[in-house]
């Protein structure tokens, strides 16, 4: 179920208070997002410590940025898990374990975290992110598996596309006519359901 | 219309986002991004396509006491405005034993001691801000203080030097209508720990006591509101070396000297 206006609404309201120093609108950012912020941050990361810990480290320096958050360049949802991914992508680069996030990936199996409760998040806005990870599991497999590939390693690896085209010995032109074409097809089915539509 | 080149460079939108692009090709796109309204539409909307992405693979809840965490780091990183006058001592140590009581309170364990760690060393961070913008102040309101000082019209310069050496030097703004002195010190070595500097008055032919001054590390010092004997007749200011609190008569050699004009 796409936002409506309102809960846009909110989200920006949420992020000039925290701008204007009040701690709880973080608190209920948290509540908001926290669980997209985590989700990010374990697919870029692979492992459940270093999860938490970017998830801490972005909601600071969301805190930090909020009086500089332009409601213009998106949503409040997309500049968390851009913070969020950036932080991640920072750790793994730090620590210098991209072999081992791939053979997490590789045997990625369910995580004790997958199954705790999740007290932050109301009903409405659980099913509503249900909905959400259904539809973009759906827009996600509608790709064909080489454009899926070549966005997960931008994304979630931090690739920059020469560097896809090398690790999988595919020219250069051929690695960003999936990404493109790829994150076409995304932004056409997924478009309905953005964190906040784009006017 | 697009033309071929704006085509091309439209392309780059969802490598862009995704910050798949070669250093060139990105800062190429933002300059093309900077002047097409419709490009940053289009990167808004990738924007929020890749924000979606990572809802693709499996559910990852948080666990329930990442909340607490957030809470805390948030707490931990507030940007407190920074504040001109001195803070009281015991408020860094209160602030830091406070958050560390949140922080054990809600049982994080080595966590809680590694935020208390870099809480303390924000805190000192602040702590040592405040000293600077404290440092800023207080040369903001000396330099006032020369300006009305040196602006007046019934005030004289007079300039102490140290013979054959021409490095540190002393100014006296001396307001002669209200017998009171501003002495501005210029590159005057420290004094060794226990000796201060003071100045001297030459009245009469006799050194009267005046104030005694410390300098900074830099060299420099000033002391505002320094009487000037309205009796007898000065002829010249000088300063000594003295053991700390000053002397009654000069201990040591005359370091800087200089002439008073008659008033």
């Amino acid at each position: 179920m796409p936002s409506g206006p309102h809960l846009s609404a909110v989200d920006s309201e949420l992020v000039a208070r925290a701008g204007a120093g009040d701690e709880r609108a973080m608190t209920d950012l948290y509540d908001r997002y926290g669980s997209v912020v985590y989700t990010v941050a374990y697919r870029v990361v692979g492992e459940r410590a270093d999860a938490e810990e970017v998830v801490v480290e972005a909601f600071a320096q969301a805190w930090r940025d909020a009086g500089r958050f332009e409601a213009a360049r998106g949503s409040v949802a997309a500049w968390l898990t851009m913070i969020a991914r950036s932080r991640a992508l920072d750790l793994v680069r730090a620590r210098g374990r991209r072999e081992r996030l791939m053979a997490s990936a590789a045997g990625a199996g369910p995580d004790a975290s997958a199954s705790a409760a999740d007290p932050a998040a109301n009903p409405a806005e659980r099913t509503e992110q249900d909905e959400r990870r259904r539809i973009v599991r759906q827009a996600m497999e509608s790709l064909s598996p080489p454009q899926r590939q070549a966005i997960e390693m931008a994304y979630f690896e931090g690739l920059s596309q020469s560097e896809i085209a090398e690790r999988l010995g595919e020219p250069l032109g051929t690695v960003k006519t999936r990404v493109r074409l790829g994150m076409q097809k995304l932004r056409e089915s997924l478009r309905p359901y953005f964190f906040e539509p784009v006017i | 219309m697009s033309t071929p080149d704006d085509t091309e460079l439209r392309d780059l939108a969802a490598a862009y986002v995704l910050g798949a692009l070669a250093p060139e090709e990105a800062r190429a796109f933002e300059a093309y991004l900077a002047s097409s309204p419709e490009a940053r539409r289009e990167v808004a909307e990738y924007r929020e396509t890749a924000a979606l992405l990572a809802l693709g693979g499996d559910e990852r809840r948080p666990p329930p006491e990442l909340r607490a965490r957030v809470q805390a780091a948030v707490a931990a990183t507030r940007e407190r405005p920074l504040r001109v006058e001195r803070r009281s001592p015991w408020r860094p140590i209160a602030w830091v034993g406070l958050a560390a009581a949140v922080l054990a309170a809600v049982g994080l364990g080595a966590r809680t001691r590694s935020l208390g760690r870099e809480l303390a060393a924000r805190d000192s961070t602040i702590a040592e801000l405040e000293r600077r913008v404290d440092e800023l102040g207080q040369g903001v309101f000396d330099r006032d203080a020369i300006l009305a000082a040196v602006l007046s019209r019934d005030v004289r310069l007079v300039q102490l030097t140290a013979s054959g050496n021409p490095d540190p030097a002393i100014q006296i703004f001396w307001d002669t209508a209200r017998n009171t002195a501003l002495v501005n010190a210029i590159r005057l070595k420290p004094p060794p720990t226990g000796r201060t500097y003071q100045l001297w008055w030459i009245r009469d032919g006799k050194p009267v006591p005046s104030v005694t001054f410390d300098v900074r590390p830099d060299g420099a010092g000033l002391v505002r509101g320094v009487s000037v004997p309205s009796d007898g007749v000065l002829s010249a200011a000088a300063v000594t070396e003295e053991p700390s609190g000053g002397s009654q008569q000069p201990t040591s050699p005359i370091l800087l000297v200089g002439t008073l004009p008659k008033s």
